[in-house]
């Protein structure tokens, strides 16, 4: 078993969309072996999504949260958590929800502990205000790898040769109300019971931005693509989280899906029973993940879009947000 | 045979923010305060129940009963109701100071709504609702195997119960009837979440306090670690709602009253967020094994200095000060914490974050908390 050491920055940033429009964000940045002297560099510089968090089953996991500070809005004192969404059996010491534990205060540090035992899809998030602080961006993936891969020398999604892939991607899901943005970056009041997107995301970004590499520099705090490419016959493993505030319903035209763990369970009953499924559109709610691998079929363009038509949208008028493509090559 | 006593009647409901918000809703007794949720109904499989009830609002009100398939007024079943040609109720009802009497017997066990069948799209999010439990006919809560949701040999034992019942409120639609105009459904807006009729934080209070005297049952779900504790979800609202417990995950064993379970082929699964539909209802198992940390096997981090942290931002804290289940430690000056033993607290609340405010002020709305206590008597978590 390994140890795995991260930090994170938590602190703000600036997105952009697919209309020219840049939003403030609340976010995390990767520290990660930063000398101590430079991290103030990382202030503002905070990324959509959040760094991605990944360790195998068994590994020692110390996660370092670092309280950056808001540049954009130095007068707010905000504290900040992890809250790795899904942990089994956590203790409130590292659950990062300020009224059952601890925050931290800008300037500060505190260390997170996790040895993950369950492999699967999870989330981390910020949870002090969590309305405020999830929308605002303090969002990202977490990925546990199964043992099954280092005895096999292949991957799997979960201890079961059925849950074989050769590739993976992240569909993550949010939306983006530009309103509360605007009111935080301008130091106003919103009231939460008006939230009403008007940005629909993939992977912190809208179509036609999402198939874009992850280092475009048109994005420099968007790094992460959702373009999934694979040759034909490859099983593709679809990641999916929604950690916005509403239900989306994800389809990709001409692939049907085989949905093989939920909530970072791999689908399987009480004795062990076979309960994977196939859809051909996943219903995910605020706060899911769903694990779905696929066949890559013959070569050729696969879009993956919002079966709610209307969030496959920039801002209400042109077609775009939650949208991406399958990419299906020949054998090389 | 049991009889089950119901009066329609109107009442205020209490917000944590200091509104007052009218409400119709069923009581215990004619002279008792309406109430959110209705009174729960505890039947018992293949057992006869009867439901009287007695109408003390202005209009017609029934009581449809979800999931029961043969209900019946005067021997006969229930059936839609018409007035001037007009759909009025989806089953029999009382009128304006009369009463209607609903005989019915369970066949399966499991959790179940009951609400209002007359003008449903009103007086369900006017607060007619409440919770059917039917227990499996063998049930037995003296022998272990025989305490279970869905009886014995289904793999439903529980140690603990708790009802949790969704629902939102939207204050114009509530002042629009108490004015008595015409509500616009389609301008549905809540701004408030309740778990079993009260908004956080008045859903960390334990039932019956005497300031809430129309919202009789609080929403916090206490255990011990390795316990089986089962968690019965209703949505009783209008909306979905995705219910995320920390802590662990929980394992669904049944959906809408009815066991996951073909033959010998067990369905059940864990998930972290279950999302609520209006109309549904999830039974599960939720235990919490925690990850063997005390004093004597001491947590692999060092605990900062308190006073270097955020504790209580909001000027209090559920936290004890220590890591370590049943230990206190140091909570700094100034900070009131609610921990009485050194108990853990998880939250509990809906994933639509906005939900978990007061007409958009965080903390609130649907949220409450899993409290695992080092030790806890008997008598908590029991429905009765
Ligand atoms: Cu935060
Ligand atoms: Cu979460």
């Amino acid at each position: 078993m390994a140890t795995v050491k991260k930090r994170f920055g938590a602190t703000d940033g600036w997105v952009n969309m697919p209309d020219g429009t840049s939003h403030y964000i609340f976010g995390f940045v990767d520290i990660t072996g930063v000398p101590e002297n430079q991290i103030f560099q990382y202030r503002g510089k905070a990324t959509l999504l959040a760094p991605l968090l990944e360790a195998y089953e068994g590994d020692e996991v110390y996660l370092t949260l670092t309280n950056l500070g808001l540049p954009s809005r130095p007068d707010l004192d905000d504290t900040h958590t992890i809250h790795w969404h899904g942990f089994p059996n956590q203790i409130p010491l590292w659950d990062g929800v300020p009224e059952a534990s601890i925050s931290v205060p800008v300037g500060r540090d505190f260390t997170y502990y996790y040895k993950p035992l369950d492999p699967g899809t999870y989330i981390h998030h910020c949870h002090f205000e969590p309305v405020e602080h999830i929308q605002m961006g303090m969002i990202g993936p977490v990925t546990v790898r199964p043992q099954l891969e280092k005895e096999l020398g292949r991957k799997f999604a979960y201890n079961d040769e059925n849950t074989a892939f050769d590739r993976e991607a992240l569909i993550f899901l949010t939306e983006l109300d530009p309103k509360p943005h605007h009111l935080v970056a301008n130091v106003q009041e919103f009231d939460w019971t008006e939230y009403s997107p008007e940005y629909w995301l993939i992977n912190g970004r809208s179509y036609p931005d999402t198939v874009k590499p992850a280092d475009d520099p048109s994005f420099p705090q968007q790094p992460f693509s959702a373009l999934v490419e694979a040759y034909e016959g490859e099983k593709v493993l679809l990641r999916f989280v929604n950690i916005g505030f509403q239900q989306h319903c994800i389809q990709i035209l001409g692939i049907p899906l085989k949905v093989v763990g939920l909530d970072a369970q791999q689908l399987r009953g009480y004795n062990g029973e076979d309960i994977s499924c196939w859809r051909d559109a996943i219903y995910i709610a605020a706060g899911q993940t769903v694990d779905a691998i696929f066949t890559a079929p013959r070569a050729g363009i696969y879009p993956l879009y919002n079966r709610n038509h209307y969030k496959n949208t920039i801002a209400g008028t042109a077609f775009g947000g939650m949208v991406t493509e399958i990419r299906v090559l020949s054998k090389p | 045979m049991p009889v089950i006593d119901l009066w329609a009647k109107d009442g205020y409901l209490s917000t944590p923010d200091g509104n007052s918000i009218y409400f119709w809703g069923f009581s215990k007794s004619e002279t008792g305060p309406a109430q959110l949720p209705g009174p729960y109904i505890i039947a018992k499989q293949e057992e006869t129940i009867t439901v009287n009830l007695y109408n003390k609002l202005s209009e017609p009100v029934s009581i449809s009963f979800p999931g029961q398939p043969v209900v019946t007024v005067g021997g006969q079943p229930v059936q839609p109701q018409y007035s001037d040609g007009q759909l009025l109720s989806f089953v029999n009802h009382a009128e304006p100071g009369g009463m209607v009497s609903y005989t019915f017997t369970p066949s399966y066990p499991g959790t179940f709504i009951y609400e209002s069948g007359t003008n449903p799209h009103k007086q369900v999010p006017m607060g007619l609702y409440g919770g059917l439990v039917v227990r499996p006919a063998d049930y037995n809560p003296n022998v272990k195997e025989y305490k279970t949701a869905y009886g014995a040999g289904t793999n439903t034992e529980f140690d603990r119960e708790y009802l949790l019942i969704t629902g939102e409120i939207d204050p114009d639609m509530h002042q629009t009837v108490e004015e008595g105009k015409p509500y616009h459904v389609s301008k549905y807006l809540p701004r408030y979440w309740t778990l079993n009729g009260r908004c956080a934080p008045d859903t960390m209070l334990m039932d019956h306090v005497d300031y809430l005297p129309h919202q009789p049952y609080g929403s916090i779900v206490m255990g011990q670690p390795g316990e089986k504790i089962l968690m019965r979800y209703i949505g009783a609202g209008i909306d979905n709602h995705p219910l995320h417990p920390h802590g662990t995950h929980t394992r669904v064993v049944a959906v809408d009253g009815r066991l996951l379970k073909n033959g010998n082929v067990d369905l059940s699964y864990k998930r972290f967020t279950v999302l609520v539909g209006a109309g549904q209802t999830y039974d599960q198992i939720y235990q919490w094994d925690g990850l063997g940390y005390t004093p004597q096997n001491p947590i692999p981090t060092t605990l900062p200095n308190l006073r270097n942290m955020g504790i209580g931002d909001a000027g209090w804290t559920m936290w004890s000060g220590s890591p370590y289940l049943g230990m206190k430690g140091d909570i700094p000056v100034g900070v009131v914490s609610y921990n009485e033993f050194g108990e853990y607290y998880f939250m509990l609340h809906s994933h639509e974050e906005l939900q978990i405010t007061n007409w958009g002020e965080f903390p609130g709305g649907m949220m409450t908390w899993v409290a695992i206590y080092p030790s806890l008597s008997h008598d908590v978590g029991v429905l009765k």
